[in-house]
């Protein structure tokens, strides 16, 4: 797909802020995984140690 | 290697031949775990369909796990394999970072694959998909899933380093195109969900063989999951991916806004993966904080995110089409569409079925209350049979109808078939997954040999409605492995027996050829002048009326059927 409303982008002309942002993989990758190990993983993992133990009957 | 680079005559893009061969390699190989998994798809229905109950309870149970592995990890991955090799060296023009490592990739993944098949197909794995402690299988059932994921950890590295090399020797200006810019979404998701099966798989690995005494099985459902959905959301950015790509190729579509079409995939990075907590929402293990900012908050910006490709893709499409000078009405655009080109035909299926049937039962089973009334029936099969199957697969076949003459520079054999097989694959899928909701509805479980629970002490009666749409989904899971074994068919006589593509005329029609290859969608030579019409004063529906009229209905869907679960649900427990 083509974007028909974009110029063409001048060479010596920096990128705006956010644009460098979404172009910077790394930062992506490193965000992505902070997010899902923090959020998902590492609050999963202290809700199951932080269960106390079951008695039997 | 050395590297040797041929231009593609449709295209001008300079294609690696290194990289052209991996990418070849993989979709082979995905093509023969489609077939693999599709028997095993006909052999299930054929049995969950009570009237036939075709396998006796232990083939059942087997050939699920053999059925889950082939369709939900080997063909998907390698495709997705083949789609970032194509991604970053043959529209970034650059070549491949180390080539002679992707081999060695692919043979990892190779033989990891081959040894769950092994294991799988002997009965020394009859663990399904999800391989859940305590069951457990030979060691080197979980041995040949790690192999499989090191292999395509390797890949998804050296695609990020074939970035580097292709921003170093500026093979492309300023920022990567949109399609590869979804291959970069769907690649830093494969790295969350592979690490998550290094986590689990390796202590289960250490369990079956004796070194560790056991796994805990909630331990185990919290991190498996971080990779069996995530691995699956790795799909849904290739596929998007690959929709971008198809609307561009088959009717010229445009991006709207890329900025908005960059922030949808952002989103996905973000927040998608931590839709594996639905498979949770009725664990005892977590509390309602956990799972309700997990599937709720976080999860709803993916649910935007798909929102918006499912917005921006049909009107890009019509916006491009209008461009192109099909400025009639309001659906003229549609109308005069390519619907005999498989490429098209398949991905605006792929985008109607993933949106209307997978997108809907998705968020709405993944609402924490109404999954109660939801989870472990056949809605949740039947939901992801919309999104894995008639939202990933489609796409990827709909690609394949481009690529075996871009990439094999061989025909699409069995051209005629070709034309409606997505039809029939599509409509086939959509009968099973309405089946399977349908009957879920209705309380049927999932992974289930026998629902009139014969020889039980005990007696469990489902309204008699429920055979009538078991007998609708086991109708659609025929039409649709016909469907899938047509694909395989054309796959493979196009590859290996296939008419070289030749030279044509551009302008021209050649039968085998998809025609966004042979005639490539072009804009009016009065292309300014509809532009500046369709922009100016045309208010809220804007430039593309036609999709906003799609938008509206697709929302009265959603809450249709959303409101319709929460009175379900209502009913589930008298009080008073």
């Amino acid at each position: 797909m083509t974007d028909t409303h974009r110029p063409p982008p001048d060479p010596e002309e920096t990128p705006p802020l956010g644009q460098r942002l979404f172009d910077n993989v790394w930062l992506l990758l490193i965000a992505g995984l902070v997010v899902m190990l923090v959020v998902y993983t590492g609050w999963g993992f202290w809700e199951i140690m932080s269960m106390p133990q079951g008695t039997l009957p | 290697m050395p590297d040797a680079f041929r231009t593609c005559p449709a295209t001008g893009r300079r294609i690696h031949l290194g990289a052209e061969a991996l990418v070849k390699a993989n979709a082979v190989v995905a093509v023969v775990a489609l077939l693999i998994g599709a028997i095993a798809a006909l052999l299930l229905v054929l049995t969950r369909w009570q009237a036939v109950h075709l396998l006796p309870a232990v083939w059942y149970y087997r050939i699920l796990g053999v059925h889950g592995m082939n369709m939900l990890i080997f063909f998907i991955i390698y495709f997705e394999m083949a789609v970032l090799w194509f991604c970053c060296t043959a529209l970034l023009n650059s070549r491949p970072a180390a080539p002679r490592l992707g081999w060695v990739s692919f043979a990892l993944m190779f033989i990891g694959a081959a040894m769950v098949e092994w294991m799988q197909w002997s009965g020394r794995a009859d663990v399904l998909f999800t391989s859940y402690p305590p069951l457990k299988a030979d060691p080197l059932f979980y041995l040949g899933v790690i192999l499989f994921a090191v292999g395509a950890l390797t890949v998804v590295g050296l695609f990020f380093a074939t970035l580097v090399i292709a921003k170093r020797e500026k093979t492309y200006e300023g920022s990567v195109p949109l399609v590869v810019y979804g291959a970069i979404t769907a690649a830093i998701i494969a790295v969350i969900t592979l690490l998550h099966g290094a986590m689990i798989y390796i202590p289960t690995f250490l369990w079956s063989l004796g070194i560790i005494p056991e796994v805990d099985p909630q331990m185990y459902r919290l991190v498996w999951w971080g990779l069996g959905h995530s691995s699956q959301q790795i799909n849904v950015a290739a596929m998007v991916a690959v929709w971008y790509m198809l609307a561009g190729l088959t009717v010229g579509g445009v991006v709207l806004n890329e900025k908005v079409s960059r922030s949808a995939f952002v989103l996905y990075v973000l927040f998608i993966s931590m839709a594996s907590a639905h498979h949770l929402l009725v664990d005892p293990g977590f509390g309602p904080a956990w799972k309700i900012v997990n599937t709720s908050y976080f999860m709803y910006m993916a649910v935007l995110a798909s929102m918006i490709h499912g917005f921006t893709v049909p009107a890009g499409m019509e916006l491009g089409m209008r461009l192109r000078g099909y400025t009639d009405g309001l659906f003229g655009w549609l109308r005069r569409a390519p619907w005999g080109d498989p490429g098209f035909s398949g991905m605006v299926l792929s985008v109607i079925v993933f949106g209307f049937v997978g997108g809907i039962t998705g968020v709405t089973i993944g609402t924490e209350q109404i999954n109660i009334i939801a989870h472990n029936t056949l809605r949740i099969p039947g939901h992801f049979h919309a999104t894995v199957v008639s939202g990933t697969a489609m796409a990827f076949m709909a690609a394949t109808y481009y690529l075996l003459p871009l990439v094999f520079r061989r025909k699409v054999a069995f051209w005629a078939a070709a034309k409606w097989q997505p039809y029939l694959f599509s409509l086939g899928m959509l009968l099973l997954s309405m089946g399977m909701t349908f009957a879920g509805s209705f309380g049927v479980p999932r992974r289930h040999w026998d629902i009139s629970f014969s020889q039980a002490p005990f007696d469990v009666q489902f309204n008699p409605a429920v055979d009538l749409v078991l007998a609708v989904m086991g109708i659609g899971g025929i039409m649709a492995v016909t469907g899938a074994l047509l694909f395989i068919a054309i796959a493979v006589k196009s590859v290996f027996f296939g008419e070289p593509v030749g030279e044509w005329k551009i302008g021209t029609y050649v039968p085998g050829i998809p025609p966004g290859i042979t005639n490539p969608p072009v804009h009016a030579a009065n292309v300014d002048e509809i532009n500046e019409r369709m922009h100016a004063g045309r208010g809220f529906p804007g430039p593309t009326p036609g999709t906003m009229v799609l938008v509206f209905v697709f929302l009265g869907a959603f809450m249709v059927y959303y409101f319709t679960n929460w009175k379900l649900l209502s009913q589930l427990w008298k009080l008073g």
